[in-house]
């Protein structure tokens, strides 16, 4: 069974390239624009990934990663955002990988592989 | 050594329930249970940290914490914020979490948002419910000395009374093992006859807090407690050392108690009255401070043949009337009143308890704020306190809180 990404962002034209591009590596993907629907889908659904923005509107992607790994522990996530200075509050040393965005997807698509292997 | 102690952030973790000092933690938390007749038990850690300098804490709460949170707020409202002190009650806000905190590391984790603020370089966490009098800074010293993630405080127990601890081996100090209640407890190298148990007290440095926390964080194994989880996990991957406890108590024997039973609670409360107690309350160079009402001094009137005060080796505290009646070997609270014809033996009552006539009371706890009726008779008669009162294995009986005969 194809293993099932969750994708938070909040950005439209990222939001659906990142979808295409791992749905083109076999995965089964969802992809919401908000943290509280990101929240709300992972109690109800079982994802094997989470790939995170930071900043959203709303409930931004470090208090999504605080709410989401106190309802799956275990879950894993991958930051993927702009910004690299996020690194130093601590919530995010909780997530399992912290990438920085770029045009060249092949990192991002690297480290999912390595974590779903 | 110089040590900036602005370095030094203290968690004090007050979440505990105490189960077992039921009634007492019926509706207050373990810590703020009174203890020596003027004091609550968190009163000890908080006068520790303020005679080693630390004067940046914060106090976790969860359970029953309104008594807690007055008691501290009227008494230890003592800091200076300009000077960069406080003391901050954290009660758990659910920030991340939706349930009560898990184990005593998730209450660190669900507030991470401190460390965050503060980034000190060492965090002191304690237990607020330990009575012991301890210089947490020679702590300190060690543990940067020894360049170590973790310093755990230890105490040296007998052996056969290890299995109900966290239980430490060490080659030189340095950590090799540590196991929860063990069935075998490991002795202490060169001391055969004892065993070194944590005290439940840590030094770390921020980063190992923070990475064990989150590696913690995301084991659903886990359950999320210092000693059960992050130190066992963290050993042979960290320089975790043991620091071993030096009593400011200044007494032959070293005394450490984390009280957990009625009868233990009675036991202690007993210590105080004796001729040269095992704790010492009355050394200026480690005080111990608390929340002092303003009462008049302890009073005792009457001096007929029949209806005559007497009062032997008891600690009477502020506002207290001792009244034509009989007080032996007993602590009491502030603004209790002992009417004329009673005998108390092996008491202790709380504050604002008056008693009425003709009273007889052995071996009795009241709890705050009760009247008892004229000529009332509590542990004469085992099986008729029972049916009464919650009375423990070694005979105690317990009157709780606001309680109408």
């Amino acid at each position: 069974m194809a293993k099932k990404i969750l994708i938070v962002e909040d950005e439209e034209n990222e939001r659906i390239l990142y979808a295409e591009e791992l749905e083109k590596e076999g995965f089964e993907i969802k992809a919401v624009p908000d943290g509280t629907v990101a929240v709300a889908l992972v109690e109800k659904e079982e994802f094997d990934l989470i790939i995170l923005d930071l900043q959203m509107p709303g409930l931004d992607g470090i208090e999504t990663l605080g709410k989401i790994l106190m309802k799956k522990r275990n879950l894993p996530v991958i930051i993927y955002t702009a910004y690299p200075q996020y690194k130093d509050q601590f919530l995010t040393w909780a997530a399992d990988a912290y990438l920085t965005k770029s045009s060249d997807l092949s990192l991002l698509k690297e480290k999912v592989a390595s974590i779903l292997k | 050594m110089n040590i900036n102690s602005q370095e030094v952030t203290t968690f004090i973790l007050a979440g505990g329930k105490g189960e077992r000092l039921h009634p007492l933690t019926k509706d207050r938390a373990k810590p703020a249970v009174p203890f020596g007749g003027i004091y609550r038990i968190i009163d000890f850690p908080l006068s520790n940290a303020i005679n080693s300098g630390l004067r940046k804490i914060y106090v976790f709460t969860q359970y029953k914490s309104l008594s807690l949170q007055r008691h501290i707020r009227e008494g230890w409202n003592i800091f200076s914020r300009e000077l960069g002190e406080f003391i901050d009650m954290v009660p758990a806000q659910k920030r991340i979490g939706e349930e009560w905190y898990q184990g005593t590391a998730d209450s660190v984790l669900q507030n991470m948002n401190i460390l965050e603020d503060e980034r000190p370089m060492y965090i002191l966490i304690l237990s607020g419910d330990q009575v012991y009098k301890m210089d947490y800074n020679r702590m300190l010293w060690q543990h940067i000395e020894k360049k170590a993630d973790l310093t755990i405080s230890v105490f040296e127990v007998e052996r056969k009374d290890a299995r109900r601890f966290g239980v430490l081996k060490v080659e030189d100090d340095r950590i090799t093992k540590f196991i929860e209640k063990p069935s075998e407890p490991a002795p202490d190298p060169g001391n055969e006859d004892f065993c070194l148990v944590s005290m439940g007290i840590y030094i770390f440095t921020l980063e190992a807090l923070i990475r064990n926390i989150m590696d913690d964080a995301k084991r659903t194994d886990s359950t999320h407690d210092f000693g059960k989880d992050i130190i066992p996990s963290m050993i042979g991957k960290y320089n975790l050392y043991a620091y071993r406890f030096i009593d400011e108590n200044k007494k032959e024997t070293k005394y450490w108690k984390d009280i957990g039973t009625i009868d233990s609670y009675w036991e202690s409360n007993m210590d105080l009255v004796n001729l040269d107690p095992l704790l010492n309350l009355y050394d200026r160079s480690w005080p111990i401070r608390t929340f002092q009402e303003q009462f008049p001094p302890a009073k005792t009137v009457f001096s007929g043949e029949n209806r005559k005060a007497s009062v032997t080796d008891s600690m009477i505290s502020g506002g207290c009337i001792i009244s034509g009646a009989r007080v032996n070997h007993s602590v009491l609270s502030t603004n209790v009143r002992v009417n004329s014809y009673c005998e108390i033996n092996d008491c202790i009552i709380f504050d604002n308890v008056n008693v009425g006539r003709y009273s007889r009371l052995k071996k009795v706890i009241i709890d705050k704020n009760v009247q008892v009726p004229r000529g009332t008779e509590i542990g004469y008669n085992p099986e008729y306190d029972r049916k009464r009162f919650f009375v423990s294995e070694n005979g105690v009986a317990v009157v709780p809180k606001n309680y109408k005969w």
